[in-house]
């Protein structure tokens, strides 16, 4: 245990270590792009598919079960499945990660909606308030919270299951864990591992960051 | 793929293996750092082997397989060759590379594996220069750790290539591993993770031919992926086996090795003391002495190319060879 | 990419046993996970600073990739079904800990008082009132947990376990989509019927949230 993050220690702080298309600072670089690429895609898929859900009601069912689906699917048989049919490419990557997070972000997406008082959605109404503008102007904000807990989610499972990238011949921390898991070299594992964590981390507390500052005139609807 | 034998693993979980999990459990509820190294308990030692001793196959042999189908194949040839001998067997496939396989075999996980012998006096010894068979099976006993032992050697074998595309081949002038040292620092190569490390590999090439790549590629043992990469050109040279019939298929030149990088790679049975009686080196042996390397690789085509089970291949061809109950 | 039907039609030996393997690392791992869950989630709801201590470390383990996992656990118990259970099990902890503990949080604390009040001890509340009236939550938890185990087994592939898993190693290595069409489809019906037999058990073991519901 001590040895092991003794090594752990040496190989975090070790120069060479951080540079090359090999290094740390690659590998992080190339981990990002994977992770932030897949979240937002799947943003723009699923955060139009939620709001429209939750502001029809049409569709429930669909949205409350999806997450259900979306953890159920196998994303090593997702990979390898899209890697058969697509070959040495990067779509293999992106259309597991972008399953993975779609769900999350539909399914409280739609949750926040169904927060939203009818009252106050029928009062923006009365006002002679068009569609678009209760769903953009009352629905949304009010939404918000819990729509951001969703990409937060989405992000962290997202993060750390890019991992997966490595599998199909490709960079990103993985890297390490898989490099590590063939050659046998448990500290490697343990590096890319704990590096993959601090990224979920950081992002998250970024993200929540960004939630404070940019909602924070909008005292939550809920707890 | 297993039949009979994933059942036996399942029922495998007695009450000793409950009491070290849950021991396992509340180390590893904590962080996984801690779980990774808490102590030394390798594995679930009690489990199968019944004491030291001069070793018996009574309680049957677990024979595990790295993840590339050929070692697949061949451990069901050893299962096929064992249960004509009247030894049960239980074949755990894909298991992961040597650098899992071996620790594996020490803390008794498995008992037996097909080995090649130029990789594994390699993996024992990074700076072995022998490459005669006979000489390498002398270094391997003197090297193994004590517990393990190789039996006699077989008749076929699957070395290691490092193989170019014809066009890369004419391209850079490409006819042995020498010549890729005068590109050092603009080929990319592509292999299994693990050959990033081994003497057969990255290590041996710059030591032995002063060749650098540009970048080296974490792919797989002459799976898709290294294949995949070949043909599209992600890299340009790949670290293939010689029994793979796509190479042939494919057109690809192998690279000749005029100053003996790599060893003889036969096949070699790697067993715990603990399983290696009479019976199972005569079954093994006599295995050995009959399947050659042109058999090896057509059953590696059936199974790579016609998708027939490793173990309806190893089965069928051990009965048509009179290796059968 | 088509499906060979005959690949299928021989190999339902194989394919049952991978799926009953299968089935066998999720449950265990689930119970496992509710066993040591339990009495760490009363420890959390009692006790303030654990709590925080308690679930800010499952968080962090959530983040970890699954498969770095499995590796770190091959030096303590190998290449084995308890390396593939014990990984599988600190996931579902993660999950059982975070919804028992919110399920004990949303007993109300009228209905503790009352049981206090006449003058039922303190373990017998927890039994007879209080994880009863959680149980709700907690079974949410176990779906989710359940699901995601089964899903998680496959990861186990990468040290020669996995369950249906394998089937994605297989068709990967020989360029065979069959086995991993087969493999995704197969775990994504023990996942359905997994969850929906979790469903009919909670409203067998939860009665009175039925009678609320039609009250209401």
């Amino acid at each position: 245990m001590f040895e092991l993050l003794k090594g752990l220690g040496s190989w975090l702080v070790s120069g060479e270590q951080w540079t090359g298309s090999d290094g740390i600072g690659h590998r992080l670089a190339e981990h990002l792009q994977y992770s932030l690429l897949a979240t937002l895609v799947a943003a723009a898929i699923a955060l139009p598919i939620g709001l429209l859900i939750g502001h029809t009601g049409r569709g429930a069912f669909v949205a409350i079960n999806l997450s259900s689906f979306g953890r159920a699917l196998p994303t090593v048989g997702l990979v390898v499945l899209v890697f058969l049919a697509s070959g040495l490419s990067m779509w293999p990557v992106y259309i597991a990660l972008v399953a993975l997070a779609v769900p999350s972000i539909v399914t409280n997406t739609y949750a926040g909606m169904t927060a939203v008082d009818p009252e106050v959605r029928d009062a923006a109404r009365g006002q002679g308030m068009r569609w678009y503008q209760v769903l953009f102007q009352v629905e949304l904000p009010l939404a918000l919270p819990l729509i951001m807990t969703g990409l937060r989610l989405a992000l962290i499972q997202v993060v750390a299951t890019a991992t997966i990238a490595a599998y199909v011949s490709f960079g990103g921390l993985g890297r390490y864990v898989f490099d590590g898991l063939a050659q046998r070299d448990l500290v490697q594992v343990l590096g890319g591992a704990v590096l993959v964590a601090l990224v979920a981390v950081v992002l998250d507390l970024v993200l929540s960051a960004l939630q404070r500052v940019l909602f924070r005139h909008r005292p939550a609807p809920q707890s | 793929m297993t039949r009979t034998n994933r059942e036996s693993r399942v029922t495998r979980m007695n009450p000793m293996n409950r009491r070290a999990l849950l021991g396992g459990l509340f180390a590893a509820a904590t962080v996984p750092a801690l779980a990774a190294c808490s102590s030394g308990i390798t594995s679930l030692e009690g489990d199968g082997a019944g004491g030291g001793g001069g070793g018996s196959s009574k309680g049957g042999v677990t024979i595990g397989t790295a993840n590339f189908t050929e070692n697949q194949v061949l451990g069901y040839l050893y299962a096929a060759a064992l249960e004509a001998a009247g030894v049960k067997t239980t074949v755990r496939p894909n298991l992961g590379t040597r650098e899992i396989l071996i620790p594996a075999l020490r803390g008794g996980d498995i008992d037996l594996l097909p080995e090649y012998q130029g990789a594994l006096l390699h993996y024992l010894d990074t700076k072995a220069t022998a490459t005669e068979e006979g000489t390498m099976q002398n270094a391997l006993a003197m090297l193994l750790p004590r517990g393990l032992q190789i039996l006699p050697y077989g008749e076929a074998e699957n070395a290691d290539a490092f193989a170019v595309t014809r066009e890369t081949a004419d391209e850079y002038g490409l006819k042995s591993l020498a010549d890729l040292a005068k590109h050092n620092g603009k080929l990319v190569i592509g292999a299994a993770p693990e050959v990033k490390k081994r003497t057969v590999g990255s290590v041996g090439l710059k030591e032995v031919y002063g060749v650098e790549f540009k970048e080296f590629k974490s792919l797989d043992s002459s799976g898709p992926l290294v294949k995949g990469a070949l043909k599209k050109g992600d890299v340009d040279v790949a670290n293939l086996f010689t029994t793979d019939t796509d190479i042939a298929a494919e057109g690809w030149v192998v690279l000749t090795d005029p100053k003996n990088l790599i060893p003889g790679q036969h096949v070699v049975p790697l067993i715990a003391d603990r399983k290696a009686d009479s019976t199972v080196r005569k079954a093994l042996a006599r295995l050995g002495s009959v399947l050659t390397t042109k058999d090896l690789t057509e059953l590696n085509r059936l199974v790579d190319k016609d998708r027939k089970d490793p173990e309806d291949v190893a089965y069928d061809w051990a009965a048509e060879h009179g290796i059968k109950k | 990419m088509s499906v060979d039907w005959s690949w299928i039609a021989d190999h339902t030996d194989d394919l049952t046993t991978l799926t009953l393997s299968h089935l066998q690392a999720a449950l265990t791992a689930v119970l496992l996970g509710l066993l040591i869950s339990l009495p760490l989630a009363v420890l959390a709801h009692r006790v303030r600073r654990l709590r925080g201590l308690l679930l800010g470390l499952s968080n962090v383990l959530f983040t970890i990739p699954s498969i770095a996992v499995f590796v770190l656990l091959l030096p303590v118990s190998g290449l084995t079904r308890t390396t593939t259970v014990i990984g599988l099990t600190i996931y579902t902890l993660v999950v059982l800990l975070r919804n028992t503990v919110e399920g004990l949080d949303s007993v109300p604390a009228r209905t503790k008082e009352a049981a206090k009040a006449m003058g039922t001890r303190p373990l017998r509340t927890l039994l007879t009132v209080e994880l009863p009236l959680a149980l709700p939550v907690i079974m949410a938890g176990v779906r989710i947990a359940t699901v995601m185990a089964i899903s998680l087994v496959s990861v186990a592939t990468y040290i020669g376990d996995g369950g249906l898993g394998q089937l994605f190693t297989d068709g990967f290595q020989r360029n065979f989509p069959t086995p991993v069409i087969v493999g995704v489809v197969l775990t994504l019906l023990l996942a359905l019927v997994a969850d929906a037999l979790l469903v009919t058990l909670q409203y067998v073991l939860t009665p009175w949230t039925r009678r609320q519901k039609q009250g209401a």
